[in-house]
């Protein structure tokens, strides 16, 4: 069980101490029981950090921001930015220093282990017409406080269904820690709900994703979510990419438009084809993308197709270890080839 | 024109809308969206998580196709959207409200004919709110009501077993006529029991914006406040807020082209979203709203104070809709309170 | 369906766009053209600097233009001008080619082949096959931009 005053008196005395610039954390949000991600600066803001089953949210996106905004104001900082990392928050913070996005220096991890359950997944909550007004972990169930008074589910029944195959609940890189390591604790097996989706045959899957892609609105909360979508210039933006005065207007005209801003099935599916593609071996499946996407497309599914093909193929793991190689910048002589002619 | 509708009558009024094409709320992908009825309307829902400005203003929209063949002009073909008459049922009271606000937009300076072209043939039937549905429901905040018929050409309200349809437009009216004998007379006991339904709705607890005739004045005077970028600090800066809107309509024109020789293509609006980095950029790489905490400041003072001097009216509806589906809390009724709160 | 089967039988012709590495497979395309080796004139040649250049976006790309099938063609693994390019390639190619198939495009349609300088026969073949292939499969309109 994790001590929430341990997280705050952590998160107190480092700033307090002068020790880190920051703490990327979980506060109450505004909307109902949900928690949202702050930055706090200060001692005495430390008592507003929470740690509950709405704490969905991977913090290492604001990592990403930080670096960004510290670039763009041209400010230089000479202390870390801690950061409160779940298991799958901190394998993405070890993707990022392997991208070397930042170095290990400038972050400090706070980890705390999810223990016996995962995070909650409001619409498993919704589903069971629960409008419940709080919520707490509990061991291996959540508790929820509601109009009826407290309800006890267990986790499993609400929980994310990236929680349910997770295999790695404690973040192994971390500063200090904070719960216990329960790794191996995974309530289903990994990849559980893509083999299940892949005993369709190909027409089957076709229509599917056919409807999926249709749907997409490009509001593009998969993308601004993932802390693996940092890149300044996206294929999706064509005027992000970097204009200066030399620029002439030919240049700008004849640049090349990959997906068009209309949001119909070829350029949805050209969009989240390119993104999965650009996230296989980066992503540490932390289904942000699919939690944030308001018309519900699974994009979990893409993502965990790419993450078994890099497992069973290549033997790679992403999020394992910040010196090692990125998937698609190495290779090894065994790699599969006999698909080509 | 007031009417009883019996809830299993329901079907047989759609039935009998043969010239019309009907959409209601649908149970779909786990979500409540505006599809095409096939006959069968079950208003059960709470708010839909897409508004239904899109039968007017669609996310995407052909204004004409262009050719250019070597040595001779370019042919332009203009394309008008061709709507088929449509009636859309369970509409919210902020949603019709919402249509009020993009009506007055889109027929402002300037009328928009392919806006139009579509309003003019959507009819709303309005579903009054008999409690609020959800927690970030804020209508009455802003000038709007749960029972309002603002916007809608019908608008029913829940009496238990039976509704209470009232029409509001003559297009209204047109939909109940062809109704015909699925209606029934309203008894005195109806209009009572519709009376209390709606006092009730009145009285349901909803969230607040404090001081609301304050904040467009308020709003002007904290243009500069730090308070925009401590609160945007979480913003990841995706669209889902202003594409979910039942009254944002920023857009954008772009040339798609399907051919390159000869050159084809399409010149086509699209939805456009102040959230996104680029909504602003200019062709320098000069971007004026630099950061997250300009584009929410773009954001809602659009909605409460830029919209508020054109107008006369707030622009935002209280559907909560961009509180509800912020992955990360940004929350306009706190956003709103916090910055007007600082001002004298 | 119907329609597009009609289609199949009478006068459809394959599109291929063929994405073809510098060093090797361009030059073997070349070599089967001043041998004078018939060939179907279905692929449309890109030359490309390495296999491992292609990005993924241009596979796409083609196929969002309405292209009927994709080839990534390039040096024999060993043979890669810089070094390693082609494994590389070998390995994003091996995601793409299963990330269309898991969302139910043809596999048919994409296709990698290693071509030397020297095998412009091999390069004949490949394409002859390909377009055998693609034949049965009909028109490529599921990326295709403009289907609705």
């Amino acid at each position: 069980m994790i001590n929430l005053q341990d997280m705050r008196d952590t998160a107190r005395n480092m700033l307090a101490k002068n020790e880190v610039r920051g703490v990327i954390g979980y506060r109450r949000s505004t909307n109902g029981m949900l928690a949202e991600p702050v930055v706090i600066t200060k001692p005495e803001q430390a008592d507003e950090l929470i740690w509950d089953p709405t704490c969905f949210h991977n913090l290492s996106l604001y990592l990403v921001e930080d670096r960004k905004f510290l670039a763009h104001t041209r400010a230089k900082a000479d202390l870390p930015i801690a950061i409160i990392a779940k298991g799958c928050d901190a394998r993405s913070t070890v993707v990022l220093m392997q991208e070397n996005y930042f170095e290990r220096k400038d972050v400090y991890i706070i980890g705390v282990s999810c223990e016996g359950t995962g995070v909650l997944d409001e619409r498993k909550l919704v589903k069971k017409g629960i409008r419940a007004t709080n919520s707490a972990f509990d061991g291996d169930d959540f508790v929820f406080t509601t109009e009826q008074g407290e309800q006890r589910i267990p986790a499993r029944e609400v929980m994310a269904d990236r929680c349910l195959e997770c295999r790695e609940c404690f973040p192994k890189e971390h500063n200090i820690v904070l719960g216990e390591d329960k790794t191996g604790r995974q309530l289903d097996a990994p990849f559980t709900a893509l083999k299940r989706f892949e005993e369709l045959d190909p027409a089957a899957r076709w229509e599917f994703w056919d409807h999926q892609f249709e749907r997409c609105i490009r509001c593009f909360a998969c993308r601004s979510v993932c802390p693996m979508c940092y890149c300044d210039e996206c294929i999706v933006d064509s005027t992000s990419f970097p204009v200066t005065g030399q620029t002439t207007a030919d240049e700008k005209a004849n640049r090349v438009k990959w997906i068009e801003r209309s949001a119909t099935r070829a350029e949805n599916m050209t969009y989240h084809m390119t993104r999965v593609l650009h996230l296989a071996g980066r992503c540490i499946d932390c289904n942000e993308c699919e939690r944030v996407c308001p018309v519900n497309i699974p994009l979990r599914l893409l993502n965990n197709k790419m993450e078994r093909e890099a497992r069973e193929q290549f033997g790679y793991e992403p999020g394992a270890s910040i010196g090692g190689p990125s998937l698609t910048a190495s290779f090894l002589d065994t790699d599969p080839g006999k698909f080509i002619r | 024109m007031e009417k009883i509708l019996a809830k299993n009558k329901l079907d047989d009024w759609v039935a009998a809308l043969s010239d019309w094409q009907v959409s209601a709320p649908i149970m779909e992908d786990d979500i409540w969206s505006y599809k095409a009825s096939k006959g069968k309307v079950q208003l059960e829902h709470s708010n839909t998580v897409q508004p239904p400005k899109g039968f007017s203003f669609p996310q995407r929209e052909v204004f004409f196709s262009f050719e250019q063949i070597k040595g001779q002009p370019p042919r332009l073909t203009p394309i008008q959207p061709k709507a088929a008459r449509h009636a859309v049922f369970g509409v919210r009271p902020c949603d019709g409200a919402g249509a009020v606000r993009m009506d007055t937009v889109f027929n402002d300076q300037f009328q928009d004919n392919y806006y139009q072209a579509r309003r003019s043939n959507v009819a709303y039937v309005g579903l009054a709110c008999n409690k609020p549905q959800g927690i970030n429901c804020f209508c009455q905040s802003v000038g709007g009501s749960p029972v309002s018929s603002q916007g809608m050409d019908v608008l029913m309200t829940d009496l238990g077993d039976r509704y209470y349809v009232a029409a509001v437009t003559e297009t209204g009216k047109a939909l109940m006529t062809a109704g015909g004998k699925v209606f029934g007379e309203p008894s005195a006991d109806d209009k009572k029991k519709l009376k209390q339904t709606h006092a009730d709705a009145l009285a349901q607890p909803q969230r607040a914006i404090n001081n609301v005739d304050a904040v467009p004045a308020k709003l002007k005077a904290s243009f500069d406040s730090p308070l925009w970028e401590e609160l945007a600090r979480a913003c990841i800066g995706c669209g889902a807020c202003t594409f979910l809107c039942p009254t944002c309509h920023c857009f954008d024109i772009n040339d798609e082209n399907t051919s390159s020789s000869p050159l084809r293509g399409n010149r086509v609006r699209t939805w456009d979203n102040c959230q996104f980095p680029d909504f602003t950029m200019h062709t320098s790489g000069h971007n004026p709203r630099e950061n997250q905490g300009a584009r929410l400041r773009q954001r809602v003072n659009h909605k409460f104070q830029y919209f508020h001097e054109n107008f006369g009216m707030s622009q935002c509806t209280g559907c909560g809709r961009c509180i509800t589906e912020c992955s990360v809390g940004v929350d306009i009724v706190n956003v709103v309170n916090k910055v007007t709160e600082h001002v004298g | 369906m119907s329609e597009q089967q009609a289609e199949v039988t009478t006068d459809y012709e394959p599109r291929i766009v063929a994405f073809l590495c510098k060093w090797c497979s361009s030059a073997g395309s070349d070599l089967a053209g001043v041998s004078r080796i018939q060939y179907p004139s279905n692929a449309t040649p890109i030359t490309v600097p390495c296999t491992g250049s292609i990005s993924p976006n241009y596979i796409l790309s083609a196929l969002k233009k309405g292209a009927d099938g994709v080839l990534v063609s390039g040096c024999h693994i060993g043979d890669c001008h810089y070094i390693e390019g082609n494994f590389l390639a070998r390995r994003k190619i091996h995601l793409v080619k299963e990330l269309l198939g898991f969302v139910g495009i043809e596999q048919d349609r994409f296709r990698m082949s290693w071509v030397s300088a020297a095998e412009g026969a091999k390069y004949s073949q490949v394409i002859k096959d390909f377009v055998e292939d693609l034949r049965p499969l009909g028109p490529q309109t599921k990326v295709k931009a403009g289907r609705s």
